[in-house]
């Protein structure tokens, strides 16, 4: 893999364009996560990425700490291991993906940040409806804090925070990448 | 710390555990019946218990309001004020560290007209204030102010209006019970022999073991009891649900594959808990994984150290929702296998339907690093939600309850197999070597860890005493 080298990440474009530019890129995102295309997937992440999903506490206001865990996770990820997962998935044998899902990401309220070096911070709403089998769908909401960054002129996930707005989790099992 | 002597009833106005004796229906005191008769006499287990009304309720009254439930590991609330939200069976509670340091288990119901009084899953408070009228109770539990008191309450003596305790609570080794019923037998008792495993769990971290990061929670429509009998455990299961696992190397072959290997062994009847162990030579040196810098056996007997030291991996269940597992496996097929101890309880919400809760432990004096390892594998393996085995024990549950909920199952007294292990079925025998305390079997091809399970429960359903031993109780 050849060294990624640092990119302008806004590649000089006006405001108007960036967001009409990351909001293809989240949309294009969604479709090949629904398709269930997930080395497709893969490929709309840097090298070095971070993936995150914190556990979610319910705080009082006057606790003045985040609600989001800085130790407990569902997913701690870098590339290395959202590759097995992925790896997994495509075994005959994993039963939470099989049938698949059917999953819809809805992707809205897209908020993209001053760049910050080479990486544009973007904010992103998500609502995840998931089912597979019968009676089990269910919605899944969070808020993505997303550092974007350009590769060979592609934008490209550098870093995830996948923050969820539930403190019990409403799934048996997480198998999906939001 | 709250001990078994000191947990005295708190002055009220009424004690608990006065309430009148719980009577069952008959139709769920008929299912009991059969399933102690079919358990014992044919290895069979009918259906229905994993999903009806009648026994769900039982269940809450008998099993959650009689006995013995995890409630939190002390490591969750070390400085004083600290506190958390928990359930015993359904019910609220809060786990709270009182400014004198003492851990206690309080009833989460202001004793005003009984509002919650704990409102975040977690914090630190020297009060808790309660929404409605303002009564305000010290974390110690105590009545510290009434509002207007003067004009609206004079002859009330805040002595006698704390807020109520759980009648019970241990803490043993760093994890905390309570019990609800007052002349429930000691914890101790209860456990009883059943502690040899428990303690090489708790002790054989370096600094013992602590609890990583807040726990996990997740919802399935699967029945706690499931939960429960797999970790009890089901070592058969392994080699077919987790296969994508292990085909893609989260985990060892050898230590959470295909069951019937000689080393691996199954311990039953062994007092209010079971488990599997996945042993490998006691030479390896293995302690679940855990770099030999951070394990400390030196609290433990030579067998429970033998025990360890050849140990893969473990899974157990003690009576009712708490299950445990041990083990060396890795979130990167590309790096090293690493250990930690995952705490699960099997919360009931109703009939077919629970709350999953995960902790994560790692040894008190490992390095942040590897604590945060520890926490990592344990996620993407089996101790929570995304955990690349996890993920398919859940994706199974949930068709065992919804069958179970059928008019066929109930119409035709529909009878699950639970015979392996039983005469004629499998090569597993009782291993006469067996070192520890239980009923060892010479390998994990049998299904007396999930009988020992079953049958406590029709004990506790049945009003007597948890606790499996063989020959008395052979099943
Ligand atoms: S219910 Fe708590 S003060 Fe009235
Ligand atoms: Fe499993």
């Amino acid at each position: 893999m050849s060294k990624q080298e640092p990119e302008d990440a806004t590649a000089g474009r006006s405001d108007v364009e960036l967001q009409h530019e990351v909001e293809q890129f989240y949309y294009r995102e969604a479709e090949l996560l629904d398709d269930r295309d997930l080395e497709a997937w893969l490929d709309l992440l840097t090298e070095d990425v971070e993936y995150a999903m914190p556990t979610r506490l319910i705080r009082e206001k006057a606790a003045e700490r985040s609600p989001f865990s800085e130790t407990s996770f569902n997913y701690h990820e870098d590339r290395s291991t959202l590759e097995s997962r992925v790896d997994r998935f495509g075994s005959e044998f994993a039963w939470s993906d099989d049938p698949p899902a059917r999953t819809r990401h809805y992707v809205t309220n897209v908020r993209v940040g001053d760049p910050d070096g080479e990486e544009l911070p973007v904010k992103s709403n998500l609502l995840l409806f998931w089912a597979q089998r019968e009676n089990d769908d269910t919605l899944v909401s969070c808020e993505r804090h997303d550092r974007l960054r350009r590769v060979d002129g592609d934008l490209k996930v550098a870093r995830r925070e996948v923050r969820l707005d539930h403190n019990v989790v409403p799934m048996k099992n997480i198998s999906v990448f939001l | 710390m709250a001990t078994e002597e000191d947990a005295s009833p708190p002055e009220t106005c009424d004690g608990p555990g006065a309430g009148p004796e719980y009577e069952m229906s008959d139709r769920a005191r008929r299912i009991v019946e059969e399933q102690g008769r079919s358990l014992r006499e044919e290895g069979m287990l009918p259906s229905k218990v994993f999903n009806d009304d009648g026994i769900f309720e039982a269940e809450l009254r008998q099993i959650f309001g009689r006995h013995w439930v995890f409630v939190g590991h002390e490591s969750e609330i070390p400085e004083p004020g600290d506190y958390a939200q928990r359930r015993i069976g359904r019910d609220p509670f809060i786990f709270v560290r009182g400014e004198d340091g003492e851990v206690r288990v309080l009833f989460d119901s202001c004793s005003h007209h009984g509002s919650k009084l704990c409102r975040a899953e977690q914090g630190n408070t020297s009060h808790f204030r309660c929404p409605y009228h303002g009564w305000t109770f010290k974390n110690t539990g105590d009545l510290a102010g009434v509002p207007l008191k003067h004009q609206a309450f004079k002859g009330l003596d805040p002595e006698e209006w704390g807020l109520h305790e759980a009648p019970r609570v241990t803490n043993y080794k760093g994890m905390v019970f309570a019990c609800l019923r007052e002349d429930a037998p000691d914890f101790e008792e209860y456990l009883g022999d059943f502690a040899w495993y428990l303690d090489i769990q708790l002790e054989i971290g370096k600094g013992g073991m602590e609890v990583v990061g807040e726990p996990k929670r997740w919802i399935a429509d699967s029945d706690w009891k499931s939960g429960a009998d797999n970790f009890a455990a089901d070592s058969y299961h392994t080699g077919v649900t987790h296969r994508s696992a292990l085909d893609v190397g989260f985990g060892a072959e050898e230590i959470s594959g295909t069951a019937g290997q000689e080393t691996h062994r199954h311990v039953t009847h062994v007092d209010a808990g079971s488990t599997s162990l996945r042993l490998l030579h006691p030479d390896d040196e293995i302690y679940y994984g855990y770099p030999n810098e951070f394990v400390d056996t030196s609290s433990l007997s030579e067998d429970q150290r033998r025990m360890a030291a050849a140990c893969g991996a473990e899974t157990g269940t003690i009576f009712p929702n708490l299950s445990f597992i041990h083990v060396a496996a890795t979130d990167d097929p590309d790096d090293d296998l690493a250990g930690y101890l995952a705490f699960r309880q099997w919360q009931p919400l109703e009939a077919g339907k629970m709350q999953a809760w995960s902790w994560i432990l790692a040894p008190a004096d490992a390095s942040d690093e590897y604590k945060q390892r520890a926490h990592d594998v344990g996620m993407a393996t089996f101790a929570g939600p995304s955990g690349n085995f996890e993920q398919d024990d859940m994706a199974v549950w949930d068709g065992v309850s919804e069958a179970a909920g059928s008019v066929y199952a109930e119409r035709h007294e529909f009878k699950l197999n639970y015979q392996m292990g039983r005469p004629g079925m499998s090569e597993a025998e009782i291993d006469e070597d067996w070192y520890g305390p239980g009923l060892g079997w010479d390998d994990n091809l049998e299904e007396g860890t999930l009988r020992t399970f079953h049958g406590n429960w029709n004990k506790a359903m049945s009003g007597e005493e948890v606790g499996m031993s063989y020959p008395e109780d052979h099943i």
